[in-house]
């Protein structure tokens, strides 16, 4: 049976930020499913008339204003993704935006868009026409590859390792739990014990502690990190004082962890970016020097760019993989760089953007600023933020959201064990419990728990 | 040589899964043949004398929810009867029996003779008959040649079956049976991806050289559970124990210095045995640090010695099985009637077979069993089920149908295998299903025997009892839903007792009977409040639907966000890679499973959700969206 009308109905409701994340200017909500209307309800108080924009303040479940903005509602079919969808534009500011998202996803039944989704359904739903099929494959490809790594990114460090802890607690509860309800003539019946109330009091606090420093944002980093690499004198903090400039960034310094490394978090428009400028990269007989330079190189490793910083009033600009090729030989290869050729005013090279030897080379001067503006212009467009990319602001978000759920299903579990001794009810919420942190850390399929049971215990007449 | 006849399906083996197929094929009107190596073998238990367990029961009330003989037949001949996990939750509550092999047998060969529809054919099969890439029929050892429209093979351990004792080998399908060797080689001719497996059994006793009274007794359950929803407690032959005992660190020893002529330890095995069930080398290989390992003592049957040690499965030598044996508590004196060994054998990769259990590569031709790389009776009983109806619906052209993993362990099984493959024997565990909660052992009837009945699965008594059930449970839920009680009510003082906080505010007792601590008969045994139903199964089954309410609307909504995916067909013979985009690897995996739906392909591990947006968007582009009836 071939349905046309409706190819491929989709019964989930969806919630996404639709705009690229950043400070400046409006940032869009998208709400696109059956259930819009009644998101519009609890967050308007009422339902936006059809195609008509409408002023309204949103409101939190306290009914207190998060934001004012304008309020846009589509009715089914004739919406962007051929379902009903409220869109809400508020004043942006990622900070407003993830309040906001973050009470829409709290309401019943509500998903958190993936990326590239809403194209996809408008495509499904004969919205777009067959020959964006491409374009609409591309937009998946490249924004699902974009998250993947704001999501690798903001699971480094000491929110990776919490997490990863939290999932291995999990997975041990599981397998106890488990293990008690398949194989009850083994000798392994713990359901009864305190062990595995405590272990499950001792996982709520666990998510408890991870999701306050989550919140605290101490931990889950976002936006770009763009490295600025180069030899010594090559003018590295001459650019970084043009990039954050006097009127459009905010410079925070942060303490360099070592004398060596220098990270500062500045905006441009909005955009959040942390450049890091490492010691100058050379060889050098000296100890301590070569540590740093061995940071340098770790820095490298987790940047989303790398600026290779040249001056081009010497020879070395005119070929640099040829003149650095320990440099290029020694960059990930999934890392991109960008060639900065600095000191045009002393050189008298033409400033711009151009393509040499494959790589994309701007030549500037950091000094007169004369072509920083088009660097600028190309970060924004490596990190996505002209297109319909997310940043690491959603990879936040999806990460609280999976933790809030994760918490949740914890919670309801320790209860029916307390109350109820209902073994297969926590079963139930630990394997919820486990859905949402797989999100986070990857796949965990039954016949690995069951790989877990069997490596853990005897089992078997 | 052609027989005279030809048949809508043939099945060749008549294990459990033989038997369920048959059954099924000819209940439903199709002209079928049983054809088996040896009638005197039909319903044989070749492994432990035993039926049902967690998972397991499950699929066995599946099957005779669809109307199947599993559970009627262990019914008539269980000797001990027990319902698993009695102390938590009715989801995952499950009955074991013990059966008394010669009575199993005996029922089932007897039902066998007495189906209609059914003819029974003693010859080993040795060949396929194809056309091109349909098969036509089969061929027998003498060259007599049978036509049939399709064809169901549940083959067994007997592909190519290889046993081991020590490091003697020798062919045979189960121990004094042949194996089949002609067929497993035109087999591997064809294009089916061919793995090796083992399992293995332990030593069978002489129950009179054993000291019971050493033993820890394990009486079965009262009230005596049954298994079928026809059945009764009065089907049910003379009831006795079984026995615990434990093994020692002189037992371990005794197995640690025989490794050195195991067939498993020397490299002489190859096939992959079970994480669950291993043998009890393994065991004390691989758990050192354990003492003691837990031994069942079953009885094989009523009227017979033989004894099945649930839990010494093991293929070491002779001598060391003797002398393990007796190094056992209770066994001291053991004499030992058959000697454990493990056993090789053929199976083909389940991913080559359709969601109908339907090859992918031969048109008509059906896998069913152990051939699939499953163990276990029950699944290979749910499998035949399921194999049968989809033969007997190709031979009358009518499409076929397969439960989904909502809707029984059944589905979970076969989409599993179908799916995801195997690389070890294949066993049913509730951790398996994702809707865990939905799948009971109480409401297999009302997931399935509507489906059954019109397949012509389910025969009249059944869904007569089953209608009238269904309807015992809508109207007593009517009844509790409109019977409201005050705070004034008469009786709230006596309903205060059993609740956890006191009625505050008006309640009808269906709400009443959602609190986790009130039980319906108690709450019936209030005068105003009842009577309460006098169907037990209608009662047991409105109170757990009742209790687990919020939990079975959460996996309702869950199922149907899947929907989308589930309905959505892949073509056959879809070139995965022609969507751009996809990875190596992932055009690899899924080239490897060949997905029939989206549903499918999402669940192969690695698959991620943007691979499987780009294969709907694809689809979507070619004009190849369809959905599946």
């Amino acid at each position: 049976m071939t349905d046309t009308a409706s190819p491929i109905s989709n019964n989930e409701t969806i919630a996404a930020q639709a705009t690229a994340p950043g400070r400046g200017g409006v940032g869009i909500i998208r709400v696109s499913g059956p259930l819009a209307t009644m998101v519009a309800t609890q967050l308007l108080g009422k339902v936006p008339a059809v195609r008509k924009a409408e002023y309204l303040p949103f409101l939190d479940q306290d009914k207190q204003v998060i934001d004012q903005g304008i309020a846009l509602f589509f009715k089914a079919p004739n919406s962007f993704t051929g379902e009903d969808v409220l869109e809400l534009q508020g004043h942006g500011g990622p900070v407003i935006l993830d309040m906001l998202l973050k009470h829409i996803l709290s309401l019943k039944a509500l998903r958190m868009a993936r990326p590239g989704e809403f194209s996809e359904q408008a495509f499904l739903n004969d919205k777009l026409d067959l020959t964006q099929a491409e374009a609409i494959a591309d937009l998946i490809n490249s924004s699902s590859e974009q998250a993947a790594r704001c999501a690798l990114h903001s699971l480094q460090g000491d929110f990776s390792k919490l997490v990863q802890q939290l999932v291995t607690d999990v997975i041990h509860l599981r397998m106890y739990v488990e293990a008690a309800i398949d194989f009850p003539e083994e000798e392994i019946d713990f359901l009864g014990d305190i062990k595995i109330n405590t272990d499950l009091k001792d996982l709520i606090n666990q998510v408890d502690e991870v999701m306050a420093k989550a919140q605290q944002g101490a931990i889950i980093r976002e936006g770009m990190r763009v490295v600025i690499a180069g030899r010594p004198n090559a003018g590295k903090s001459s650019l970084l004082n043009a990039l954050s400039g006097k009127d459009s960034a905010i410079v925070t310094d942060i303490e360099g962890t070592t004398r060596d490394v220098l990270t500062e978090q500045i905006h441009i428009d909005g955009m959040p970016l942390h450049i890091i400028d490492t010691a100058g990269l050379r060889e050098s007989p000296d100890k301590v020097e070569q540590i740093g330079i061995e940071r340098a190189w770790k820095e490298i490793s987790q940047a989303d760019r790398v600026l290779l910083m040249l001056d081009s009033a010497k020879d070395e600009h005119h070929n640099p993989q040829q003149f650095w090729p320990e440099f290029f030989a020694k960059l990930p290869k999934d890392i991109g760089v960008t060639i900065v050729k600095n000191k045009a005013d002393v050189s008298g090279i033409a400033t711009g953007l151009s393509i040499e030897h494959d790589t994309p080379t701007i030549s500037l001067s950091a000094k007169t600023a004369d072509g920083v503006d088009t660097l600028k212009d190309h970060l924004k467009q490596c990190m996505g933020y002209e297109g319909n990319i997310e940043g690491g602001f959603m990879a936040r978000r999806r990460h609280l959201v999976a933790l809030q759920a994760a918490h949740q299903s914890l919670i309801t579990g320790l209860d029916q064990l307390e109350s109820y001794v209902a073994g297969e009810i926590l079963a139930e919420e630990l394997r919820i419990c486990q859905q949402h942190l797989n999100e986070i850390t990857g796949e965990f399929t039954s016949d690995d728990l069951l790989g877990q049971i069997f490596s853990s215990f005897c089992i078997g007449k | 040589m052609w027989y005279q006849e030809s048949f809508d399906v043939i099945i060749v083996g008549g294990g459990h899964a033989g038997t369920e197929a048959s059954l099924a094929a000819a209940r439903m009107g199709c002209k079928t043949l049983l054809l088996t190596h040896n009638i005197d073998t039909l319903g044989a238990m070749s492994c432990n004398p035993a039926i049902g367990g967690i998972g397991k029961g499950h699929l066995v009330k599946e099957i005779d929810a669809l109307g199947g003989l599993m559970a009627e037949a262990t019914d008539h001949a269980g000797i001990q009867f027990r319902t698993l996990n009695s102390s938590k939750g009715p989801a995952v509550r499950a009955t074991r029996a013990q059966a008394d092999r010669l009575l199993y047998k005996s029922y089932v060969r007897n039902f066998l003779e007495n189906q209609e529809n059914l003819t029974i054919f003693q010859q080993p099969c040795d060949d396929l008959i194809l056309e091109n890439d349909r098969v036509v029929g089969v061929s027998t050892q003498m060259g007599l040649k049978f036509k049939g429209k399709t064809v169901v093979l549940t083959v067994g351990t007997f592909l190519a079956g290889q046993i081991h004792i020590g490091l003697n080998n020798y062919q045979g399908g189960r121990a004094g049976d042949p194996a089949s060797v002609g067929l497993a080689a035109r087999l591997r001719d064809m294009p089916f991806r061919t793995e090796r497996l083992k399992t293995g059994t332990p030593p069978r006793l002489d129950a009179r050289s054993l000291d019971f009274s050493v033993m820890q007794e394990q009486p079965g359950d009262t009230p005596l559970p049954t298994f079928s929803y026809m059945g009764k407690t009065e089907h049910h032959p003379q009831q006795i124990s079984c026995y615990i005992t434990h093994t020692n660190t002189n037992t371990h020893d005794i197995i640690r210095g025989g490794l050195d002529r195991s067939p498993m330890y020397t490299g002489v095995i190859e096939g992959v045995g079970p994480r669950y069930c291993p043998s009890i080398e393994d065991k004390i290989n691989r758990f050192g640090d354990k003492d003691s390992h837990q031994i069942f003592v079953e009885p094989e049957g009523l009227t017979t010695h033989e004894i099945y040690p649930n839990g010494i499965s093991t293929s070491l030598p002779f001598d060391v099985q003797m002398e393990l044996v007796r190094s056992i508590k209770g066994f001291e004196n053991a004499h030992i009637t058959r000697p454990g060994y493990a056993i090789e054998y053929d199976y083909f990769d389940p991913r080559d077979l359709k969601q109908t259990l339907e090859t992918k590569h031969i048109e008509n031709l059906f896998f069913a069993g152990q051939i699939n790389g499953t163990t276990g009776y029950e699944e290979a009983g749910a499998q035949g089920l399921i194999a049968g109806l989809n033969a007997a619906c190709r031979s009358q052209d009518k499409d076929g149908w397969t439960p989904g993993r909502e809707q029984a362990y059944m589905g979970v099984l076969i989409d599993d295998l179908s799916t995801l493959g195997t690389k070890e024997p294949y066993r049913m565990f509730t951790s398996r299903a994702e809707y865990r909660l939905l799948l009971r052992e109480d409401n297999a009837d009302i997931r399935l025997t509507e489906q059954g009945r019109e397949l012509g699965l389910v025969g009249d008594e059944r869904w007569q009892r089953f209608c009238e059930k269904l309807e015992n449970v809508e109207l007593e839920r009517q009844r509790l839903r409109s019977t409201w009680v005050h705070k004034d009510h008469a009786a709230v003082a006596e309903l205060n007792t059993l609740l956890k906080n006191p009625l505050s505010k008006e309640s009808n007792l269906e709400e009443l009977l959602r609190r986790p601590e009130t039980r319906y008969d108690s709450l019936m045994s209030i005068a105003s409040f009842g009577p309460k139903l006098l169907d037990s199964e209608a009662a047991e089954q409105l109170e757990i639907q009742t209790k687990y309410a919020g939990y079975i609307d959460r996996q309702m909504d869950e199922i149907n966000k899947k929907k989308r995916y589930e309905n959505t067909l892949i073509p056959t013979d879809f070139d995965f890679s022609k969507i751009s985009g996809l990875s190596n690897e992932v055009v690899a995996k899924l080239s490897d499973t060949r997905p029939e739906t989206l549903g499918k392909a999402a669940r192969i591990s690695g698959i991620t959700p943007a691979a499987v947006s780009l294969l709907l968007v694809y689809l979507k582009k070619h004009g190849l969206l369809r959905k599946s009836a």
